[in-house]
């Protein structure tokens, strides 16, 4: 018994049953405190006939969040790169950060909303626990490591989010738009399960480590010297995307990594394997001694008989694409005009800007870490798909009178511009994606809190939140502040250079350039110009619009608006100073990719 | 051709195929539920057949108890015009043959150059028989639940947690916060609602003096 009692230890290491491995604890603390929440509010609503207690819930639950946020930074485990669970967690840089940025925009989230709930009629309590239970399954999403767990959390990400649009029970349209959202929804999953037993049919497996040991992805690090690269019989070595024969640097090869790599492809070749090594960007980190440099390296099996992995590129496709219309990209996009403009304006909110940071995390993880090998196949679908939804988002616009729908086209151009950068296969690409995503969520809550704050005195519908553009007419004469700030976050927007947006927009396109998109990059940028008339046509009728008489608002309260003065800041400090964010994300990329 | 296989898998696959074809062609809704009943219950035949216990109960559950009961309540509110239908299936032959094909004929393709033989020794081929599942057998239902609670105790909260915003959203749609609004049978309204005069029943409502905008 004594003699065993180390392996039991060892064991239950393994299989993480043990709580130093006890790595969600934001994601239990959230949900215990879900279920608390209802117990307490069933209670007092029991006693007291309709006691609205919304606001003060709302500001609650933002407490919650940001103890959510307290407890995944005092997380001993969620920065260890271990898999706990059951290989259902992954505890890596990528997952903390996303995690942190979701916590803390949705508890600035559910700040904003605490005052607009009476007014927009959403006065049961269920409806601030779905939004809770959405951003569980978001942050849940963020961090699994296997399609199983994944399915789960985008399942309970997108079940509150069905009945968040179609919480408004006397409103037809938020009616419709719940039945619209839950179809889709429902067929978006059924896809995302029909690839996922494609993939376990051909694999065995459904974990994303396991599935990039079974398809050969690895990230090996060769010794940077500016002159050599290596070239080794079967081995073609691209640099910046030309081939190098240099027989010589083979030998010249002195790290430990490298000539693991390299045995490894000669123990591949004997067996009739191809390898294709290629070097796939020049993130520079300092080696040991100050003179060499590393370059990470991604080996993986060119033609590791495609024809017997058919099955397994249907899985991914139908995978993607179930990810797609999640994520409301182009050719799937149409549930989300409607979806967005009927359901209530805090639940259209929180579609937009809090849940797609995760799809895209649950991207880079399926796509990056497990199916690199494969990444041709999945490249050409992302590719094309982002840009169709770059041109749909900046066309469809155009014409567009309602401000919700103009910004569901915006999202879906963004959405676009973003999974660009994820399609071209570097992780120059992956740093840009979280750039681009971030900046994304800061100009888009801004936005929608404007949009939120101002409700214009309607004497006929008095609880209705959806405007028209013309409903922003002479707002520079009423409240000049408040229409400095959205011209500036349009601005952004739209990527014009004193403001950040500019720079994540740059940044895409510098990336697609960089690995050889130019016709891609070409028509990126067209987009772009094309998509920045609606932005400015928003600005013009702020400022320039030719009526005597503007629309009347409801007043609003001073301490609302700092939220609005931060980000309309952050939006032009992180232009003067973007390293701040850069730095933040290359550390995120280096530490979990390298 | 068909020597080493098992003849009751082949009869309720056959069965299967016959059910599926007939609950697509049969004019009657109900005539085609019941076939798409006997659907449901063969395929659960043949996972039984396949020694997968649980999944061919989970069939018969699921998808006969709880969802054709609802397609069947369904039913019994939607008036279907049959005639016109069948009038209109002609019309759509085609271009279905097309998409089905389409979608099933890569499919094929894929799964033949995957699995390329039947081995000899698989499940539904009758020369085999493994003799360790009498002596030390664990059946389908009684593995699944020894790794539920222990291995996939994260996903068996996180479908908890789906269930209870499934829940949530029962009641909310179910509450009915306002009081004022008592809901109450009325006969003439229920009995003068049918599908063609439902729209008219706003001017009925005007004849007859009755000051009621809700069902307008």
């Amino acid at each position: 018994m004594i003699q065993n009692t180390d392996k039991t230890i060892s064991l239950s290491c393994d299989f993480s049953y043990n709580f130093a491995s006890f790595s969600l604890g934001a994601e239990y603390f959230i949900a215990v405190s879900t279920l608390y929440i209802t117990v307490v509010m069933i209670v007092l609503t029991r006693q007291v006939w309709c006691l609205n207690l919304q606001k003060f819930l709302s500001e609650y639950i933002s407490l919650i969040l940001i103890m959510a946020c307290c407890l995944i930074i005092n997380d001993n485990v969620s920065l260890s790169h271990e898999i706990t669970l059951n290989n259902s967690i992954i505890n890596d840089s990528i997952g903390y950060w996303s995690k942190l940025t979701i916590c803390f925009f949705a508890s600035i989230f559910f700040l904003i909303i605490a005052d607009t709930l009476n007014g927009q009629k959403l006065v049961s309590f269920e409806y601030l626990l779905l939004l809770l239970l959405a951003v569980e399954g978001l942050l849940i999403l963020c961090s699994s490591n296997d399609l199983l767990t994944s399915y789960l959390a985008i399942e309970l990400a997108s079940f509150s989010s069905y009945i968040l649009s179609g919480f408004r029970k006397d409103s037809i349209h938020s009616a419709e738009a719940g039945l619209k959202y839950f179809i889709v929804g429902s067929i978006s999953s059924a896809f995302l399960l029909f690839g996922i037993s494609f993939i376990y049919a051909c694999s065995g497996s459904i974990v994303f480590s396991d599935l990039a040991d079974l398809f050969c992805t690895k990230i090996i690090y060769l010794p940077y010297y500016s002159e050599y690269l290596a070239h080794y019989d079967k081995i073609l070595v691209q640099y910046q995307g030309v081939a190098i024969d240099d027989a010589e640097a083979f030998n010249n090869i002195t790290s430990k990594s490298a000539q693991a790599l390299f045995q490894q492809v000669s123990w591949a070749h004997t067996y009739g394997i191809h390898w294709q090594v290629v070097i796939i960007n020049q993130i520079l980190a300092e080696a040991n001694d100050q003179t060499k440099y590393v370059y990470p390296v991604i080996a993986y099996l060119n033609d590791f008989e495609k024809n017997s992995f058919g099955l397994v590129i249907v899985g991914i496709i139908a995978i993607i694409f179930s990810v797609f219309i999640k994520l409301a990209l182009a050719p799937f996009h149409t549930w989300s005009l409607d979806v967005y403009e009927g359901s209530p304006t805090n639940s259209t909110f929180f579609f937009a800007v809090l849940t797609k940071l995760s799809f895209f995390i649950f991207l880079i993880r399926f796509c990056y870490v497990s199916m690199l090998s494969f990444h041709e196949e999945w490249q050409f679908y992302s590719t094309w798909v982002a840009l169709f939804s770059a041109f749909v988002g900046s066309f469809g616009g155009l014409r567009q009178r309602k401000l919700k729908t103009l910004l569901a086209y915006s999202s879906t151009s963004h959405m676009g511009y973003a999974l660009l950068a994820l399609s071209c296969v570097s992780l120059i690409g992956i740093q840009v994606l979280f750039f681009y995503l971030i900046v994304y969520m800061i100009a888009s809550v801004n936005i929608w809190y404007i949009n939120i704050l101002l409700r214009v005195k309607n004497p006929v519908y008095k609880s209705k939140f959806s405007k028209e553009l013309g409903d922003f007419s002479l707002l520079h004469k009423s409240n000049p502040a408040l229409a400095f700030s959205l011209a500036i976050t349009m601005f952004s927007i739209a990527g014009l250079p004193p403001l950040v947006g500019f720079l994540a927009k740059f940044g895409v396109f510098l990336v697609l350039v960089k690995e050889k998109f130019y016709f891609v990059s070409a028509i990126a940028v067209f987009c772009s110009v094309v998509s920045t008339f609606y932005y400015i046509k928003i600005i013009k009728i702020l400022y320039f619009e030719n009526v005597l008489v503007g629309k009347l608002y409801y007043p609003i309260k001073t301490n609302k608006v700092w939220f609005i003065s931060i980000f309309t800041f952050i939006l032009l400090f992180l232009f003067i100073n973007p390293n701040l964010l850069f730095l933040l994300i290359y550390k995120i990329v280096f530490d979990s990719f390298v | 051709m068909f020597g080493d296989i098992n003849y009751t898998f082949l009869f309720v696959s056959a069965l299967l195929v016959a059910c599926s074809l007939m609950s697509v062609t049969r004019s009657s809704m109900i005539y085609s539920l019941v076939f798409l009943i006997l659907v449901f219950i063969s395929a659960s035949l043949l996972l039984l057949l396949l020694e997968s216990e649980f999944l061919a109960l989970l069939f018969v559950t699921i998808y006969v108890g709880a969802i054709s009961t609802l397609f069947l309540f369904s039913v019994m509110f939607l008036d279907f015009k049959m005639l016109e239908q069948r009038r209109n299936v002609m019309k759509y032959v085609p271009l279905s043959l097309t998409i089905g094909f389409v979608l099933l004929a890569p499919l094929i393709c894929e799964i033949n150059n995957f699995f390329p033989t039947i081995p000899k020794n698989s499940l539904y081929v009758d020369n085999y028989f493994d003799w360790y599942d009498l002596i030390d057998s664990t059946t389908d239902i009684e593995a699944i639940g020894l790794v539920l609670y222990s291995h996939f105790i994260l996903h068996i909260l996180v479908v908890g947690l789906i269930l209870l915003s499934v829940l949530f959203g029962v009641v909310h749609l179910m509450n009915n916060t306002n009081k004022n609004s008592n809901k109450q049978q009325i006969l003439f309204k229920q009995l003068s609602k049918t599908p063609s005069s439902r729209f008219s029943y706003k001017k009925f409502s005007k004849i007859l003096k009755i000051n009621d905008t809700k069902y307008g």
